[in-house]
């Protein structure tokens, strides 16, 4: 299996769009981070540099991340997409890989950005906490860094699903951006009990909207939407990536190669 | 002889066309075996089912006599349609990743670009190559780890004359060593030139296959001339085993039946009054031949 993973990276470090989406990533995600922690409001008791401590800094940093999370999926989207209109896919079957071969590669491909992405949050939610001067424990709260890497693998699953479907980068990538727009706007017809285990809702309420300032963080087993706690939107995200991964093996496989 | 593929009943329909309409088809060892037809006659669908892109609505296929499997693939060299490789990579990167995909020695990336004489631009990018080169590497693709059998799909699709004398000349030269070629072309010629078997497929039906003289040359055309063309037109068509009768110029081709010869023409054309100035057989006209088969 880690053959796969080599062939695909292979593929992938000489691509400029792989460097330029991880580089935005990697630049904005601290950036952006830093910022928050500047905001300033004369009207507004809070320390915001607060954010920078621990444990604060997991809940603020993941949730920060989760949104350029769109921006991994977008590259995935692309990734899989390439390989259609390159017509790569077809010819690394003809060569002797298998459609699940396929599958496979991109799994782990979307598990190996997921923890590239989570460690760097790591790294980076250290750095701060170390400069702030912080002395709670590093460790505390690093359960979002988990629930961020099911976030990520989340939405690089429905990135993935929706390549295999659509098969053009363009539409893929719109339809992509457009998913938790969309979503919302179908949950508005459905009753709210099945509306809240929408995937796109599980998947981003994995990161909840941090409490003012960051100074208070939600528990890790607060309850994150009206009805499902943390832990159940965990277990239901899990359900939808193996799903998704699943459906697009038999979407693969039921598809001729053209 | 050593079967190395057998095709049984094979069927495929896009939507309401039927592009394959049970094909049974078997080649041996050795055999270049070339696929012909017309555009749309489904020669790209049988390679494609037989290379595994492509499901098959009924029927089957096996490699070596065994069910196929993503093994036999890695055994095979293969060119479909057109060449597939990532435009940002160079040469050398995309032959590498097909090494890696075949489990084939790196080392095999420069033997193959020395064969299609690509190696002074491994380290170009594939998407900065003109269209003979593209075609080139994607021959050098098909023979990493020098598999002894090869589906080409319309190998010289696009390219110059040059450009079709070489990619000929690589197909001999393999043939030469013994590999098992097994090409789609639409190109009578260049099956004529480089195929030992031909199968002939016409809107997905298989109308004929076999050693490429008895398939396509099976038939004699012979020329006569005479003094009263439309006496004579009129004359062969009530002679039994003549067919096909056509007039070129000042001369009237038709094709003999097997087993009847200019002799046999020529006393039945006295015996109805029509005395010939000019009759011999014409040298093999494959392309009339073909042009019959898929009429």
């Amino acid at each position: 299996m880690l053959d796969l993973l080599r062939i695909e990276y292979k593929k992938l470090t000489p691509y400029p769009t792989f460097w330029i989406i991880f580089g935005l990533f990697f630049l904005f995600t601290p950036f952006v981070f830093y910022g928050a922690g500047q905001i300033k409001f004369d009207a507004f008791p809070i320390d915001f540099a607060t954010i920078y401590n621990f444990p604060n800094v997991w809940n603020i940093i993941t949730y920060i991340a989760s949104w350029f999370n769109l921006l991994i999926g977008m590259l995935l989207v692309i990734i899989v997409c390439n390989e259609f209109s390159f017509k790569t896919f077809r010819q690394q079957v003809i060569n002797g890989h298998s459609k699940a071969d396929f599958i496979i590669s991109k799994i782990l491909l979307i598990i190996s950005f997921s923890l590239l992405s989570t460690l760097y949050l790591f790294f980076i939610g250290a750095f701060f906490g170390y400069i702030s001067g912080s002395e709670a424990s590093i460790l505390t709260n690093t359960k979002y860094l988990l629930i961020y890497f099911i976030q990520s693998l989340g939405y690089m699953s429905v990135a993935l699903i929706l390549a295999i479907i659509i098969r053009s980068s363009a539409m893929s990538i719109i339809l992509f951006v457009c998913s938790i727009f969309v979503e919302s706007i179908i949950r508005l017809f459905v009753p709210e009990v099945l509306a809240s285990y929408f995937p796109m809702k599980i998947i981003s309420n994995l990161t909840p909207f941090p409490s003012p300032g960051g100074v208070q963080v939600s528990s890790i087993n607060a309850v994150i939407t009206d009805s499902i706690s943390l832990n159940i939107s965990i277990i239901v995200a899990i359900v939808y990536i193996i799903l998704f991964w699943g459906f697009s093996y038999i979407i693969l496989t039921k598809k001729d190669i053209n | 002889m050593e079967e190395i593929l057998n095709i049984n009943s094979i069927s495929k329909r896009y939507g309401k066309v039927k592009a394959l309409n049970n094909v049974s088809l078997q080649i041996n060892r050795g055999e270049i075996y070339g696929i012909l037809g017309p555009n749309g006659s489904g020669k790209t669908t049988t390679l494609g089912v037989i290379l595994g892109v492509l499901n098959a609505d009924s029927g089957s296929y096996c490699w070596n006599g065994k069910t196929p499997s993503k093994n036999d693939r890695k055994n095979i060299g293969s060119l479909l349609e057109t060449p597939n490789f990532y435009p940002y990579l160079t040469a050398r990167q995309n032959l590498s990743i097909a090494c890696e995909v075949k489990e084939v020695v790196q080392s095999e990336v420069d033997r193959v670009l020395n064969v299609v004489d690509l190696i002074n631009r491994a380290d170009s990018k594939f998407k900065t190559f003109s269209l003979g080169m593209k075609q080139r590497l994607a021959i050098a693709s098909a023979l990493l780890g020098n598999p002894e059998t090869l589906v080409l799909d319309e190998p010289t699709n696009g390219l110059d004359p040059q450009g079709i004398a070489e990619i000929r000349t690589i197909i001999l030269d393999l043939a030469k060593n013994g590999k098992t070629i097994i090409m789609a072309s639409h190109i009578l010629d260049e099956v004529e030139k480089t195929c030992t078997h031909v199968a002939v497929l016409k809107l997905g039906n298989l109308l004929t296959y076999g050693p490429i003289q008895s398939v396509l040359n099976n038939q004699e055309q012979v020329l006569v001339v005479s003094e009263n063309l439309d006496l004579l037109k009129l004359t062969l068509a009530q002679i039994d085993g003549v067919s096909n009768i056509k007039q070129i110029k000042d001369k009237v081709s038709l094709i003999l039946a097997k087993g009847k010869d200019i002799s046999y023409l020529n006393s039945a054309l006295f015996d109805k009054g029509i005395a010939v100035s000019e009759i011999g057989v014409q040298d093999s006209d494959l392309e009339a031949n073909f042009l019959e088969l898929i009429k």
